[in-house]
């Protein structure tokens, strides 16, 4: 929100400076100027670099206060300096780092944090400074942070997240379901769905989130043309979707309170047996187990409902800034910290996947030990070899709104699914283009 | 500070702006000449570099297209002009003035009735005094959590409403319910600063109007009609409008309890909040959003101008 | 609003007499009396007090909800219906929690920090340009007021990536400075200052300006004094302002070292959102200092409420 190439402006601000030194004493700690580094990553791998991630310090500062020392004692004259941001207001933090010029050398990013600080020229291109290395990461992950309609690779890959489907077998068997043929495919959730609410005279809900862009990825509607210059989720399948999901919203097969859930608001439903089906992670079974042991035993754990046999993932990239200073001790550090040996230790902490080639075939990933959360690993390590990330990198949190926003008018009623889908796509449209 | 507290932590102009006009005397006037702007210097410097500058630019910004990351280009009205095809700006302009008219009756009269159930000094009441004050010392944030927690399905509000045999209300999944509850919280915490100020103003209620009345034989409501309502209504009028500036402008209630999102289908969604969320993140229409800024600040100056001329009115 | 300065003595009698009955007085005599000195009848005074408690627990109760729920040990059922308002084992196991996931006692410090200087700056400037506002007199003086007025009334959500490029080509950026600079001076505050002095009788400065003192003599002497209580409202809000703001430092700070305790409590809601305990935990310790100051300044602050402070 600035105007500083106006120099009157600027100037003011000088005067402005030289006011409050006076008045105040100063401990500024102020970053270089604007005037960024080269895009040649093959110098010499030295001097100070900031690395920022996204809300894992809290779980896991010991596993990267032991990578940075190992980079550090790898590459000597190396200095690494770890920040890590809380969860909500990351992108708010990153644009106004970017928007001011103070973004940091090396910073973990997704695919759609990734786009618009592309577009700026704020992201390095690792086609061009680390293409070398391309061959190590799954061929999907890398090309997770290329963005339609530009040239290169924006990011490394790092960790793939994605999680199976929890159900409750004990509403299944009320409602004269088999509870242990789950359904796959969209159209054999929402029988099973509508089945379970009439059974329950409305009482349980099977889903209780309303369809989010992944759910039409999934439901294989076209998203995007090739170009990235339009949505096509208005389509006759997209509108399919939503009709379907607003029969089931009028029968309470979809949670009366899906419009305005959050993660933490499902999660709960489910814990309480108020909801039968909800997505989570392995992580998950601990949590039932302690806190809702009844739902626990009657848990069930099948794969994402998909119709285009693909499930969903999230991909994390982690991304170097154009204006680094150290191209060589930044791009060597991005590198380092998502190479398969860092990817797999990291794994092994917590309840995610490697986008290295390779690592999802070690024993980690393949063998049973008869415990639930090797169980759900070895499903969900199956399932992301192949899965995708339907959200489009170029759909924004605004875009996100926009189609939450018409499938909530749409599931009410206050529009037809084709007017709410025309709305949507309308609209993001014209964000895209201001992009 | 940056205080997101909406109707909690009310921007008095109006507290001020009366005596603007009856100035110093003139005796106290030979002085040093640097002086004056030497004692008001630091806090003009502040409030300029760090407040007015900041709004200047976002004035300019609003007649440009600029975007979180690219500089923007003038555009003249373009901005305004899709302000008012837009859906959302009118969803929030409705949710900011229903706001007004929710919140404000409501802080113009329960405080005044706290404050004269605190007035009467029996034992324990400075006790009751700051605990009733409580709500408005914690963060709006803390605030938005507790009733978060409270109104939860599973909350404490909605388990007493279970075991009285009401049953479970949504009051954080309805998109007017979401509102009230919001509006509720925003009184909640607003009822102690307002309580105080009427308290003050009470202290100036000259007790042989009381007495006369009581004379006549005029009973408590008719008292309360006739003698504390009309001694007390300027500071009604000034209640009003801090109430109704910072109503307009809620942000916090909102957000907290409905979700950036907005509530169901974006239908809660605040003027404020429309701010934020069209403006920030790395694809931020920045101009649009200073397009909302801006017309928010006009309201909000209209309001107490409004305000302050019914007070006026008052005072002659 | 337009009486203030007229009633000044009536309101101080009756803050006199409110200070005594206040404590024991009252009960010493062994009568209750309204403010007219009149004997209230029983009824009045049990139904007086029934209203009190009743409002009481609207007001104090979801605070004490929330403490009840942090003490509640991880196998007690926190969601049961009816309620159960008090733990069954209470325990500090989740604040120990807390503690082990943030360094809470570092963020608080540095919430404290803050704070603390924006309680400094706020009574010496608002005091400053607030006296100058009142009762000094310049050319300007009326643009300087509106200046300020102006500027209470921008809303800050819409301005925060300006004032954050204001920061950054001041280099200030990611430092509790710049955490501190643009509410440590605010205009509420300025013109609460310039409130208080304007309730001031003039009589008394003119008396030490015969007398020979300077404008400076005049301030620190004989008008400071006449408005500490205006200045405890004024500090009590600085430091609330400072203790509970969450944007403004999440966008200015990028070195965890520097958080505040309000980002830094933002860490249990996003990895604990389901664990209620902790996130009731976290919120005790975001507001039980602010309570605890609050109980410390509060004579002051009714006095400061008394003197006008926040009414016309």
């Amino acid at each position: 929100m600035r105007i500083s190439r106006h120099p009157r402006i600027s100037r003011r601000a000088a005067a402005a400076a030289a006011a409050i030194a006076v008045l105040l004493p100063l401990s500024a700690c102020g970053e270089g100027g604007d005037g960024g580094g080269s895009t040649d990553a093959s110098g010499k791998i030295e001097g100070e670099i900031t690395f920022q991630t996204w809300n894992l310090k809290a779980n896991f500062k010991s596993y990267f206060e032991g990578v940075v020392d190992g980079f550090e004692k790898k590459y000597p004259g190396t200095k690494v300096n770890w920040v890590d941001q809380p969860g909500e207001g990351y992108a708010d933090k990153i644009s106004a780092d970017a928007a001011a010029g103070t973004l940091p050398d090396v910073v973990n990013v997704s695919p759609d944090l990734v786009a618009p600080l592309a577009k700026a020229g704020l992201a390095l291109d690792l086609d061009k400074a680390a293409g070398k290395y391309e061959k190590e990461y799954l061929p999907g992950a890398w090309k997770s942070h290329q963005i339609p309609g530009m040239e290169g690779t924006y990011a490394f890959p790092w960790y793939l997240n994605t999680g199976p489907l929890f159900y409750n077998k004990r509403l299944f068997k009320d409602a004269g379901l088999d509870a242990d043929k789950p359904p796959k495919t969209y159209d054999e959730l929402f029988d099973a769905a509508l089945q379970l609410s009439k059974k329950s005279k409305g009482k349980t809900a099977t889903l209780a989130n309303i369809p989010t862009i992944e759910d039409f990825g999934r439901y294989g509607v076209p998203l995007m043309d090739k170009e990235g210059t339009k949505f096509t989720f208005n389509g006759p399948k997209g509108v399919e979707l939503l009709k379907k999901y607003k029969e089931l919203y009028d029968a309470k097969a979809l949670d009366g309170q899906a419009l305005n859930a959050t993660p933490e608001s499902t999660g709960k439903k489910f814990l309480t047996e108020a909801v039968a089906m909800n997505p989570g992670s392995a992580l998950d079974l601990g949590k039932f187990k302690k806190e809702a042991p009844s739902l626990y035993k009657n848990i069930g754990i099948t794969p994402q409902i998909t119709n285009t046999g693909k499930d969903n993932m999230y991909v994390m990239g982690v991304m170097v800034n154009t204006r680094t200073k150290q191209t060589p001790a930044a791009v060597a550090f991005a590198h380092y910290v998502t190479d398969a040996a860092h990817q797999m230790s990291f794994a092994k902490k917590v309840a995610i996947f490697p986008s290295t080639e390779g690592s999802l075939d070690d024993p980690y990933f393949t063998k049973e030990d008869g415990t639930d959360d090797t169980r759900v690993r070895i499903a969900a390590a199956k399932s992301v070899k192949t899965a995708v990330n339907y959200t489009p990198v170029l759909f924004s949190e605004q875009m996100k709104i926009e189609l939450r926003n018409s499938v909530g008018k749409a599931l009410q009623g206050k529009e037809s699914p084709e007017e709410a889908l025309d709305n949507a796509v309308n609209n993001c449209d014209r964000l895209l283009q201001q992009s | 500070m940056k205080s997101s507290s909406a109707v909690t932590a009310p921007r008095t102009a109006a507290t001020a702006s009366r005596a603007v006009t009856d100035g110093p005397r003139k005796r106290i006037r030979r002085q040093l000449p640097s002086s004056p702007w030497l004692f008001a210097a630091p806090g003009l410097l502040i409030v300029g570099i760090f407040i007015l500058y900041p709004f200047v630019s976002t004035l300019i910004n609003s007649f440009t297209d600029k975007r979180t990351l690219i500089p923007g280009e003038f555009v003249g009205l373009d901005n305004f002009r899709e302000l008012l095809h837009d859906d959302m700006f009118w969803i929030g302009l409705r949710n900011s003035t229903l706001y007004i008219l929710g919140v404000v009756p409501a802080l113009v009269l329960l405080p005044l009735l706290l404050a004269m159930l605190v007035q009467k000094h029996i034992p324990g009441i400075t006790f009751f005094r700051s605990a009733f004050y409580t709500p408005v010392v914690a963060s709006i944030v803390v605030v938005g959590l507790i009733w978060v927690w409270m109104l939860d399905e599973r909350g404490l509000v909605n388990a007493v409403l279970e075991a009285v045999g009401v049953g479970s209300v949504g009051f954080l999944s309805d998109q007017w319910l979401l509102l009230l509850s919001a509006m509720t919280v925003t009184v909640w915490k607003g009822l102690g600063y307002y309580m105080i100020i009427y308290l003050a103003a009470l202290a100036n209620v000259p007790r042989e109007l009381h007495e006369a009345a009581a004379v006549d034989g005029a009973g408590a409501v008719r008292r309360f009609l006739t003698v504390t309502v009309p001694a007390v209504r300027s500071t009604m009028v000034l209640v009003a409008a801090l109430s109704s500036v910072a109503a307009f402008k809620v942000f916090s209630e909102v957000y907290l309890m409905a979700g950036p999102n907005g509530g169901p289908a974006g239908e809660d969604t605040t003027l404020v909040m429309l701010v934020q969320r069209v403006g920030t993140g790395l694809t931020g229409r920045v101009g649009y959003a200073s397009a909302i800024s801006v017309v928010v600040f006009v309201v909000t100056v209209a309001l107490m101008l409004l305000v302050l001329r019914a007070d006026r009115k008052e005072d002659a | 609003m337009s009486t203030v300065t007229e009633t000044r003595e009536t309101e101080q009698a009756t803050r006199k007499t409110e200070g005594r009955t206040g404590k024991s007085g009252a009960r010493k005599r062994g009568r209750i009396t309204d403010e007219n000195g009149r004997r209230m009848p029983v009824w009045e005074i049990v139904l007086r007090y029934l209203l009190l408690l009743a409002v009481l627990a609207l007001m104090i109760g979801p605070f004490l909800w929330q403490l009840s729920t942090s003490l509640k040990g991880p196998h007690e059922n926190i969601f049961s219906s009816p309620p159960e308002f008090l733990p069954g084992s209470p325990t500090l196991h989740n604040y120990e929690r807390v503690a082990d996931t943030i360094p809470v006692w570092d963020y608080a410090l540095n919430s404290l920090k803050v704070a603390a200087a924006n309680v400094v700056t706020n009574c010496v400037g608002a005091t400053l340009a607030g006296y100058a506002l009142a009762r000094l007199r310049y050319r300007g003086r009326r643009a300087a007021t509106i200046v300020f007025i102006l500027a209470m009334l921008v809303p800050v959500e819409g301005i925060i990536i300006a004032q954050f490029t204001t920061m950054r080509e001041l280099g200030l950026n990611n430092t509790l400075i710049g955490v501190l600079l643009p509410g440590c001076i605010s205009a509420l505050n300025v013109l609460l200052m310039r409130n208080a002095f304007l309730n001031l009788p003039y009589e008394i400065e003119e008396a030490a300006y015969v007398d020979g003192a300077n404008v400076w003599q005049r301030f620190l002497r004989i008008a400071l004094p006449a408005v500490k209580g205006t200045l405890a409202v004024v500090a009590i809000f600085a430091f609330m302002g400072a203790w509970d703001d969450f944007l403004w430092p999440l966008i200015v700070l990028s070195d965890p070292d520097r958080f505040t305790l309000t980002i830094g409590l933002n860490y249990l809601h996003g990895t604990f959102a389901n664990d209620e305990r902790l996130v009731a935990a976290g919120t005790v310790i975001a507001v039980l200092p602010l309570i605890v100051l609050f109980g410390c300044l509060q004579r002051y602050f009714f006095r400061g409420v008394g003197e006008g402070a926040v009414k016309g």
